[in-house]
């Protein structure tokens, strides 16, 4: 029987030693995570679901997202859209997170003129940034604006400078110059160098699941509003909740085939 | 005619002038001084390399009608249609390259590139159709002897080339999927009519401000140019309206959101003012007019009006498609001057654009004084 991610939240885990408990979804998709990454990666495909009669449009996900790829201005993986429904008293609104949707045929891909962007065995869609020549042909391609280009900003320009280590402009730049580690591999931001001059997009924080570890989105996500794992996986709480009726994917008629998946 | 020299020269020296700053600011702060961002995230640079590339193909195509149909008319024209191919060939490539985010990874096109992708097509054949073009202007000058039938070979190659490169800079825009504007069959077909539109505009221009008015068809040749850009002019206008009007009609939002954008958005006045006006309806009377074009300068001055109008609906066709937002309320979801969904070029890229301009009219104007081989030869 299909479990309802209202129902999931105390739904008895199948991995954990006291099988009626209640258990956090976090926990269970940390469950399923570990045991995706045992398989191939060829054997797996990511997929996040977001839940928005969950999504309170709090963007602790946008947040989380800026901070764990450390995103300077300009760039955003994943914004929350906020639309306003309806005429007075019948009125709601509605908040719709919107990351790559790792399209399983991404238009960005065959685009690219020198192969910077292409699919993983998991079907994650990856830029490699050493490659990329920042002609921006991906970013007018995505028919979901989920791809930013990194202008080689910060945040404390134009911000006033102070005396000592720990405060001012210098003291805020240093932090900012800090790595990334997208891909797996630190990436500091220095001169003209890559990210910076790039094209750059949410990438289902490939570094953190290399690790085990979810999304940022996913864990930051105080609603719990925003569910990730192996759809290949027919234990997993991702596959259990796309089997659902009220389950819908963006632009679905362009034939892009998004991973991202909508529960209304 | 000095004055007027001279006037144009003043022209390109604050051109190449402002070029200098702009070009400077580029390559040491980037594109940190561009006003595009991630949403409208090409801007003049993209629009302009557009019009500069379709001059260079259409001018080729104008090229074999001297030098491979052997047009009578046209007879010593091809030179000059070739060598006015590679440096508008140049300023859009120019253009382009400087508007990419690694200037230095360039050479990854050639060497570990992919030929599936439509710009990397095009990134080799302009490559293979400039060394060409260059190749077919050395071929005209007789310094070598080489067999007439090499120069027909390689102007027959070089039309199929013009053709597949101004369809294709189409299909760039055309293949998008995300984008219902530009997402039409039509716009591999439109490209290289307003490639040999634009090229005849500026042949147009060149030829009756610097022709040779001694020789006895110049006349003739005027009014075979005028006329020949009065119909390319309504054929463009045609496809204009064939577009705008099935895409009002169909009514697809993000489609109709970008005609109106055009038309009615924050680009109105360069659509109605310039692309209509100044580059259409001005133009055409003068051209039409036998008087109004027997001033020479007057159809040398519709030539370059009808070129503003062609630049502007380059502009017009990269331009809206971007500021119309992919989901509704984008815009809003998150703040910051990189992602709106307006877009006017900053000062620096204006002046990079200038600058560009005056380094490819004096290009022109120093080449057409001092290589003798440009100049047409009245004994033909």
């Amino acid at each position: 029987m299909p479990v309802t991610s209202e129902q999931n939240v105390s739904a008895p885990s199948q991995t954990q030693d006291a099988p009626f408990a209640p258990q956090d979804v976090l926990l269970r998709m940390q469950a399923d995570l570990k045991r995706a990454l045992q398989k191939p990666a060829h054997e797996r495909r990511w997929i996040m679901v977001i839940d928005l009669r969950k999504c309170v449009g709090c963007s602790a996900c946008t947040i989380g997202c800026v901070v764990e790829n450390k995103l300077p201005p300009g760039v955003v993986y994943r914004p929350v859209i906020e639309e306003e429904i309806g005429t007075y008293p019948n009125v709601t609104r509605r908040f719709l997170p919107r990351p790559c949707m790792q399209c399983d045929n991404p238009p960005c891909v065959p685009v690219c003129p020198v192969n910077a962007t292409y699919q993983r065995a998991d079907g994650i869609v990856e830029i490699n940034y050493n490659q990329c020549i920042g002609c921006r042909y991906c970013v007018t391609a995505c028919p979901y604006g989920a791809r930013t280009f990194d202008f080689g900003a910060t945040y404390s320009e134009g911000t006033p400078e102070a005396a000592g280590l720990i405060l001012g402009q210098s003291a805020a730049q240093t932090m900012e110059r800090e790595p990334n580690f997208e891909y797996g591999r630190a990436w500091p931001r220095e001169g003209e160098a890559s990210p910076i001059g790039n094209v750059r997009k949410c990438q289902f924080c490939i570094h953190r699941l290399e690790a085990g570890m979810l999304p940022a989105c996913t864990t930051t996500c105080i609603g719990r509003a925003t569910y990730f794992g192996d759809a290949n996986d027919p234990q997993s709480l991702v596959s259990e909740l796309i089997a659902q009726p009220n389950v819908m994917r963006l632009k679905e008629e362009l034939g892009t085939a998004p991973k991202v998946y909508y529960l209304m | 005619m000095l004055w007027f020299k001279r006037l144009i020269w003043l022209g390109v020296a604050v051109a190449i002038a402002l070029g200098a700053w702009g070009i400077f600011a580029r390559l040491t702060t980037g594109h940190s001084e561009a006003n595009y961002g991630s949403y409208v995230v090409w801007g003049l640079w993209v629009a302009m390399y557009l019009f500069f590339v379709g001059i260079a193909a259409g001018m080729f195509m104008f090229a074999t009608l001297d030098l491979l149909f052997h047009v009578p008319l046209l007879r010593g024209t091809g030179r000059l249609a070739l060598f006015l191919t590679l440096i508008t060939l140049g300023a859009g490539l120019v253009h382009i390259w400087l508007d990419l985010g690694h200037l230095d990874r360039i050479w990854k096109v050639y060497l570990q590139g992919n030929l599936f992708s439509v710009m990397g097509q095009i990134v080799w054949g302009y490559t293979i159709f400039g060394l060409l073009t260059a190749f077919a202007l050395l071929l005209t000058l007789d310094w070598f002897k080489t067999p007439a039938w090499l120069l027909r070979v390689v102007m027959i190659i070089g039309l199929g080339l013009a053709f597949f490169l101004s369809g294709a800079v189409g299909a760039l825009l055309g293949v998008q999927i995300a984008r219902p504007f530009w997402h039409i069959g039509l716009f591999p077909v439109q490209f290289p009519v307003f490639s040999i539109g634009s090229a005849l505009a500026l042949f147009l221009a060149v030829w009756a401000f610097f022709g040779p008015r001694s020789d006895a068809r110049y006349a003739r040749q005027i009014q075979v140019l005028a006329i020949s850009v009065v119909v390319l002019q309504l054929i463009k206008t045609y496809f204009v309206w064939a577009d705008f009007s099935q895409s009002m009609y169909g009514g697809v939002p993000m489609n109709v959101q970008a005609v109106e954008e055009v038309m009615f958005g924050q680009y109105w006045w360069a659509f109605w003012l310039l692309q209509i006006g100044v580059g259409t309806v001005i133009p055409i009377i003068i051209l039409l007019v036998p008087q109004l074009r027997a001033h020479y300068w007057l159809a040398g001055a519709a030539g370059v009006m009808v070129l503003i109008g062609f630049a502007v609906a380059r502009a017009n066709i990269v331009f809206p498609a971007l500021t119309i937002p992919e989901i509704d309320a984008l815009a809003n979801a998150f703040n910051d001057p990189r992602l709106q969904f307006n877009y006017f070029p900053s000062a620096m890229e204006w002046a990079v654009t200038l600058g560009i301009l005056g380094l490819t009219t004096a290009a022109f104007l120093i080449a057409y004084d001092h290589l003798k081989f440009l100049k047409l030869k009245e004994a033909n």
